[in-house]
Parts: C-alpha cells; structure tokens; sequence
C-alpha cells in the first residue's frame, strides 16, 4: 500500500471514529438537546463518505503504479524521515526540560541537538556558536525588547 | 470619495510614526529572509515571527505583520531569480523568465524590475482595495447567520477543489480543520467535546498553534529532502541595481495590464497568488510580438506575473479583513493574526475599529514603498542570506517556531500539539493532501458552526432557512460551480477537440 492509500484509510477510521464520539457525545440542557451534536456528526459522515471515494480511487491508481516508482516514493520518504524523527523526539525532550532547567538550557540542548542531526558533526564550531547565539538572543529579544517573559533556571535565575 | 479619503487619512495618521516605520522595516526585512529560503514563503513567515508582534499592541503588530507578508513575497522571488527555488508557489513563475536573466548577466535588471512590479502592482491594488473595502463590508452587514454560513461553505469549497487531481484530498483536508476547530468546551451548550478529559483541551486547540505546526514545522519536514542535495551558488556581487530605459518601455504595459487581473483573481477565494501569476505570464506571452522570446530571460516574462503576484496578495486581503473568510492559506495566517489580537475581521471591524481597518490599508501603502526602497539597494546585502546554508536556517526557524508558540499560550502542552501538527502536515505533504483548506477550516471552523446553529435557531429547526433568500442561493449556486468547474472544463475541452 502506497501513503496515498493510507491517506484515504486514515480518513475513513478518523470519520468513522469521529463520528462515533460526537454521536455519543451527552445532549444539551438548554436548547434543541442535539444541537451541540448536528455540525459535528456532519463533519464526522462527511469525511467518512470522502475517505471512502480517496481509498477506492487510489486503489484503483495503486494496481497501475510500476514497482519501480512506488520504491522510489518509499525511499525518499525513508531518506528525509530520519533526520524528522531526530526532531520530534528532540522536540519532546525539550518540552520535558523546558520549564525544569528554564529557557536557555533546555533551548541550547534543543537547537544544539537538530543542528548537530541537520548540520552534521564536521561542523560543530558552527553548530555551537548558532546554538548560543540563538538561545542567548532570544531570551534577550523576547524579554528586554518585546518583554515576553520565558521561564529561568530556577537557581541561577537565567 | 470623500469618505473614502478621510477615512485613509485616519489611517496613515494611525500607521505613519517612527516606530511604526521602523517596524514594518525590521518585519519587511526578516520576512524577505524567511521568504528567500527555499520552500518557505509568506505563510511561514508570519507563521513563524507572529508570535513576536504579540506584545506590540494591536495597530504597531498589525503593520509589522504587513512588513513580514510584503517581505516574504519580496524574499521569495529573490531565490527565484538567484538559485531558480522559489520561496513559494506565487514565485514560481518568477524563475521562467528571472533565473535565465540573472544566468546571461542580468540579475541587477532582474531584481530590480521584479521590485519594481512588485511594487507598482501592489500600490495599484491597494488603491483598488480603499476603492472597494467600504461597499463589500457594508454588503455584508445584510448577511445572516444562513448566509453566512453559506458563504464560509462557498468559500472552503473553492479552496478545497482548486484542482481537480486533488479535489478529494482538499475537502478531506477541510474538513480535518473544522473537526480540530470542534474540539474543546461548546460556548453555547457548555458540554465538553473531543477534549478526552485533558483538562488543557477545553480552551480548544489554539488555531495559532496549528498555524505554526503546518507552516514552520511542516514546510522545515518537507524541507529535509533536499538538505543533502547541496547548496545552490547564488551572485552576492552585483553592479548597480536598476533597470534601463528600454526594459522599462517593454514592461510598463504589462504590468498595468497584470495589476488588475491579479487583483481579480486575487480576492477570489481559492486562487491566490500562484495562479494570478501564472494566468498574467500566459496572458503576456499569447500577447507577446515574440512569444519565443519568453522562457529565456524575457524582461515581460518577470515583470507581468511579479505585478500580479503582489496584487493578488492585497485582493486576497479583501474578504478576510471585509468579510471575515480568508481565500488562501497566507490570508488565513494573517486572519490568525487579527484574531490573536482580540479583533474580528468582518463588516463590523470597519466600522466598530475604523481606525485598525484602515491603518492596516495604509500600512499596506507603506510596506510596499518601504520594500521597494529596501529591495533595490540593499538587494546585495540582503541576498547574502542565500550563501549561509538552508542547513543553519532550518534549525533556526524551528527554534522560533517552538519560542514563538510558547509567547503566545505560556503553556508547554503546546509543544507535544506542535509535534503532533507538524507531523499531520508532514504526512499530508507525502500523501498530497493540501494544506491550506485545512488552516481555513481551524480559523473559520467555530464561526461557521455558530452561525448554522444560529440560523437553525432562528428558522425553529427547519433547514429551509438555508434557501430561503436570494443571497443563499447565489451562494449554494456558486458552491456548485466551484466543485464543478474543474470537470465542466474538462468536459468542455474534450467535446472541442471532438468537434475540431
């Protein structure tokens, strides 16, 4: 199965499960009971009926596509998704930090993690001093000139 | 007409401050940065450096807003002509005629005479839009909750079928936006829906938050497949920038012809800026004494669709600041940005926030001079940014994005939301599933709720309001035609062949 497939399968369980909540979803007090439910069962049915007409017309494509162009697909997907994959999970570890050892710390670890996966390790002066630069001239930016507080390492208060 | 003046004359008194000019200047020139990288355009720019305007106040965020969107048009061009790599669909056809300039030596006539279109075409539709603002708000003010919802309808629809080859992925895009837009505390009911007991999902999912998921983090993702292709070497050393009197007689012509036209197709919804271009390029070439020519460094060939381009994008601003529906992704962010700013887009803002309205028009005036001037002589500075590597830019943008989204909600919760969005986006992206119908659906998506539960309250429950009056059927009929239109034409063109 190639990602566009998926794409229409994808749709169909969203528009099924979708679907499901909001009719299961408790009826209003005041009003119509089922007014906080019409706009969203629509949505849900309607994206059933639409996952359903993608995942037949791309099925259909699917038989015709060579082998060839369907590996080439898979394997520019593959060649970009390592350095994705890097960066969420960086994201999320940063997330974890970011209120624990405050902005600057956890924003050097964050932008010194995806510049070393993105820049490559021959570069690391360059990936540092981007990495400092950057922390530091936020946290300046954001909290002198345009005075949007970010959270501080809570001892050294920085 | 005199309205029309006073009410700009407000408007310039509001924006024309040295702070204000100093902003839109700071803005014009990160956004043309933003612009110029590769496969980020205006969308990602204000994406991406909204979040710093969020403590400036509403009229100075505002224009330094429009800086940014200017900028990002101006930026994307730049890489157009330079390294033949728009910055984003509307500068594509800037690389037919710009790139093969800049490859036989003409890259100051280039640069400067896509500013200079630029500039020309977005003035000329700036004053289209203070000719045209007042009536179509004041239009809309006749508009119920059922022709409201109608129009949000028309609207979604022709963005989501702008292809026929994806017209079933943009309403699956679509309507992906407005059940994100349903999540959260229901504001007439009270009953909680799709929040899964998250205590932090009852406020809903902040449309900004997902606006900087698809736009920085999404296009970055996208981005990673050509990281390891190389650097384009792009010219940092330039003569004078400007043009000669000759590529001015052969231009003036064309762009006065594109401004209008990209003005039109500018504030349909759905079309926007790529497709401006394109139809002025193919416009000047059917035109054209040597259609030949173009395609090979022709001057029209650059300056036609850069005038179109940047006049579509201020038509584009008309039905989201008059009418409060954006017709493009771009627009949609910047809808975003009004409403982060506690102000609603619609006939009301002009005449509750006159001021506000009519700034923003008179800071488009401004933009657009100041990025001329900015763009001309300082081209050979600004395009430097092309020689630091994508590799150190990318990290960069996605450091803002994550710093700008924590600026607005103070919440951490939104970081694991921008990773989930961004690899919606990035997923979308590889199953060509299009983006921008979904932003419009998270913008417009509760409005567009209220106002069909509204209509139904009115009308007892019967559905009949929806084409009970003139206005809702013109609507429902248009709604038609948008989906339809990409098969008619089809159809139309094989029954001529058949014929031929």
């Amino acid at each position: 199965m190639n990602i566009r497939v998926i794409s229409g399968l994808l749709a169909i369980i969203i528009g099924c499960i979708y679907s499901i909540l909001a009719y299961n979803l408790p009826r209003a007090t005041v009003g119509n009971p089922i007014a906080p439910i019409l706009f969203p069962l629509g949505l849900g049915v309607t994206m059933l009926i639409f996952g359903i007409i993608l995942f037949i017309k791309e099925s259909k494509k699917e038989r015709g596509l060579a082998e060839e162009k369907r590996k080439n697909q898979r394997k520019v997907i593959l060649s970009s998704g390592k350095l994705v994959i890097i960066t969420c999970l960086s994201s999320i570890i940063y997330a974890l930090l970011f209120e624990r050892i405050g902005y600057v710390l956890s924003t050097l670890l964050f932008m010194g993690l995806i510049l070393f996966a993105i820049n490559g390790k021959e570069n690391w002066k360059i990936n540092v001093l981007v990495a400092v630069c950057f922390s530091v001239g936020i946290y300046f930016i954001f909290l002198k000139l345009l005075g949007i507080p970010l959270p501080s390492l809570p001892v050294f208060d920085i | 007409m005199d309205v029309i003046l006073n009410n700009l004359i407000v408007g310039f008194q509001t924006a024309l401050t040295p702070g204000h000019l100093f902003w839109i200047t700071i803005g014009g020139i990160l956004g043309t940065i933003i612009g110029m990288l590769p496969g980020l355009g205006p969308a990602t720019g204000v994406a991406v450096l909204l979040p710093m305007t969020f403590s400036m106040g509403p009229v100075t965020s505002l224009i330094t807003m429009c800086g940014i969107y200017y900028g990002a048009m101006f930026g994307g061009s730049r890489s157009s002509i330079l390294i033949n790599t728009p910055g984003d669909g509307a500068a594509l056809a800037a690389t037919f005629d710009g790139y093969p300039m800049s490859q036989q030596g003409r890259a100051e006539a280039a640069l400067a005479m896509s500013a200079i279109a630029s500039f020309i075409g977005g003035i000329i539709a700036t004053v289209f839009m203070t000719l045209v603002a007042n009536p179509v708000a004041n239009f809309a003010l006749r508009f119920g909750p059922a022709e409201y919802f109608l129009l949000m309808v028309t609207a979604l629809s022709a963005t989501a079928s702008m292809s026929k080859k994806n017209l079933v992925r943009g309403f699956i895009s679509m309507i992906l936006g407005l059940m994100i837009s349903t999540v959260g505390l229901d504001s007439q009911s009270g009953i909680n829906r799709f929040t899964f007991g998250v205590l932090e999902l009852q406020t809903g999912i902040d449309f900004l938050v997902v606006i900087i998921a698809i736009y920085a983090l999404g296009e970055v993702f996208k981005c990673f497949k050509e990281i390891h292709e190389g650097k384009k070497k792009a010219q940092t050393k330039f003569g004078k920038i400007w043009i000669t009197k000759e590529d001015w007689k052969k231009s003036w012509l064309p762009i006065l012809r594109s401004t209008p036209l990209g003005f039109f197709v500018g504030a349909l919804p759905g079309a926007g800026g790529t497709m401006a271009s394109l139809m002025a390029y193919n416009n000047e070439k059917q035109l054209a004494k040597n259609p030949d020519d173009f395609g090979k460094g022709e001057i029209v060939g650059l300056a036609a669709p850069e005038a179109a381009n940047n006049a579509a994008s201020v038509g584009a601003l008309i039905p989201m600041l008059t009418l409060g529906i954006p017709g493009s992704g771009t627009t949609a962010v910047m809808m975003g940005a009004l409403l982060m700013l506690g102000l609603q887009p619609g006939p009301l803002l002009f005449t509750q926030h006159p001021d506000i309205a009519w700034g923003l028009i008179a800071s488009m005036f401004l933009g657009n001079m100041l990025l001329a001037i900015i763009n001309i002589p300082l081209a050979g500075l600004l395009v430097r940014v092309l020689s630091i590597p994508p590799k150190i830019l990318y990290p960069i943008v996605l450091g803002l994005a994550f710093i700008g989204t924590f600026a607005i909600s103070n919440s951490v919760i939104d970081f694991y939301l921008l990773v989930i969005f961004g690899l919606m986006g990035y997923f979308m992206k590889n199953a060509g599933i299009p983006t921008a119908p979904l932003i419009l659906g998270v913008i417009v998506g509760n409005k567009m709720e209220i106002s069909f539960r509204q209509a139904l309250i009115i009308s007892d429950g019967s559905y009949r309001i929806f084409v009970a009056s003139p206005v809702a059927i013109v609507l429902i009929i248009l709604t038609v035609i948008s989906v339809a239109y990409p098969f008619l034409k089809d159809y139309f063109k094989n029954t001529k062949e058949i014929t031929a």
